[in-house]
């Protein structure tokens, strides 16, 4: 009992410290409990897609493909980083897949009946086109850490558990990525 | 570090947020890949995810007749390709040949050199293939129709119609009739299922870099990724698409002459047109 006891501890401590490993268990022993997983993630992930891609329909793709992709491969995933580390590995490279792919003209969108007025409405569409086009600009890596804060609306911390970095380095390279965009996205406004 | 830096951060983090926000549509989108994932975790075989699958020749009965022996092979434990793929394929032809001696009605949306464009199209099943075509830049949009024999081309500015004979051989011309063909190919391959607008839809490989995308739940195409010459490739939303009987009201459908009754007709070679 006592060597079992002592097996299971390292286990046991990666549990304590990823807040998805129960979760992960069951999903392992049940792919069905899979649902819980996207459940808690789907918001983040459209988002982590959404800051990194323009067009509305590679977003949903990706999306959908980060948590197929997941689902398919979850028996890989050792535990040994958290689960949202490892999903996040796989948006990142969907992504890069997405982009490597020939362009696709995204299909106009529709503008919203009310609430902005359509010239309000197609000003903002241009502003976002222009801040994807400067994202885009940016070092991979850089895009990839600007999508974690702001698309998946994660926190320093989690983003330092995801890249093996303390909260504080996170932050300084975060204001250090804003500044960069600050400099080739200058705000009219300010 | 200003205060004015300060602010124009906070602007910018702003819009970064903004880039991201939650939209009306996502609880669709939510729910289509959940259906997805819910699939795949299902009880059963599992599907392939990609299988490239001879449909035989063309039409639908070819299509079907692929099926069994496809269905043959699948059983038998060989590895051959999957059944599930092949009844996709199988579907997804059924669903774009309509009933013969009827009228097919598409329409279509897209985006083409950052200009949107739309191409609205109603067309006999069967010879003579007699057609009315709205298509071109939103707003923009010329009109022609075809009897087979004769083309007439509408010009709302001065309501007026041209005609001039047709002696192209008739064919159908709709949007979809390349993913009809190239269906009955052979050369079809499923490549998985993937959400658009918050559908879940199959997506199937054609010949020539063609790709459609067709509804789960019926099987009527709703996306085609066209390619073009210079790389890029356009993706096309299918609106519209449905079949109409052919009656008195519907043939009216197919003439630009019974559309504008009040237009004036010129011929083409009173006009000067070279056309």
């Amino acid at each position: 009992m006592e060597l079992n006891a002592l097996a299971e501890a390292p286990a046991a401590r990666v549990r304590a410290l990823d807040p998805d490993a129960e979760l992960v268990a069951r999903a392992r022993a049940d792919p069905r409990e899979f649902l819980g997983l996207y459940d808690r993630y789907f918001d983040r992930v459209l988002g982590y897609a959404r800051l990194r891609l323009a067009d509305a329909a590679s977003c949903e793709d990706v999306t959908s493909r980060v948590f197929t992709t997941a689902l398919e491969q979850l028996a890989r995933f050792r535990g040994e980083g958290s689960f949202a580390g490892w999903l996040f590995q796989i948006a990142r490279n969907t992504v890069r897949d997405v982009q490597r792919r020939r362009p696709t003209e995204p299909l106009a969108e529709e503008p919203p009946a009310a609430d902005p007025t359509p010239e309000e409405y197609v000003l903002e569409r241009e502003r976002a086109r222009e801040l994807h086009a400067v994202i885009g600009r940016l070092r991979p890596e850089h895009q990839h850490l600007l999508a974690l804060r702001y698309g998946a609306d994660l926190g320093y911390d989690e983003i330092g558990a995801i890249l093996g970095a303390v909260p504080a380095t996170v932050r300084v390279r975060m204001h250090r990525i804003l500044e960069e965009l600050r400099r080739r996205f200058p705000h009219d406004n300010a | 570090m200003t205060m004015h830096d300060d602010s124009q951060l906070e602007l910018l983090e702003r819009d970064l947020q903004r880039l991201a926000e939650p939209r009306e549509e996502d609880e669709l989108v939510r729910l289509a890949v959940r259906r997805q994932l819910a699939a795949m975790t299902a009880p059963g075989p599992r599907r392939r995810r990609s299988v490239r699958i001879a449909v035989g020749i063309a039409g639908v009965a070819a299509a079907a007749a692929a099926i069994a022996i496809v269905t043959d092979v699948g059983t038998s434990g060989s590895g051959g390709p999957s059944v599930a793929d092949a009844a996709v394929i199988h579907h997804a032809l059924t669903a774009v040949a309509g009933p013969a001696n009827s009228i097919v009605h598409e329409k279509v949306a897209g985006v083409q050199n950052g200009v949107p464009v739309e191409a609205e199209w109603w067309q006999q099943t069967s010879p003579p293939y007699a057609s009315l075509v709205i298509k071109g830049p939103v707003g923009h949009e010329g009109e022609v129709s075809d009897n087979g024999t004769t083309s007439f081309e509408y010009e709302p500015r001065t309501n007026t119609i041209t005609e001039q004979p047709d002696s192209s051989p008739p064919t159908p011309i709709d949007p979809v009739s390349q993913v009809r063909q190239e269906l009955a190919s052979g050369q079809s391959q499923v490549a998985g299922t993937v959400v658009i607008g918050g559908s879940t839809l199959y997506k199937i490989d054609l010949p020539n870099g063609l790709v459609g995308y067709f509804d789960t739940s019926d099987y009527r195409p709703r996306y085609m990724d066209d390619p073009q010459r210079d790389g890029s490739v356009v993706r096309v939303r299918v609106v519209a698409y449905d079949y109409l009987p052919m009656t008195a009201s519907t043939r009216a459908l197919l003439s630009v002459t019974e559309q504008h009754p009040g237009a004036r007709v010129v011929h083409a070679s009173d006009s000067g047109s070279s056309k």
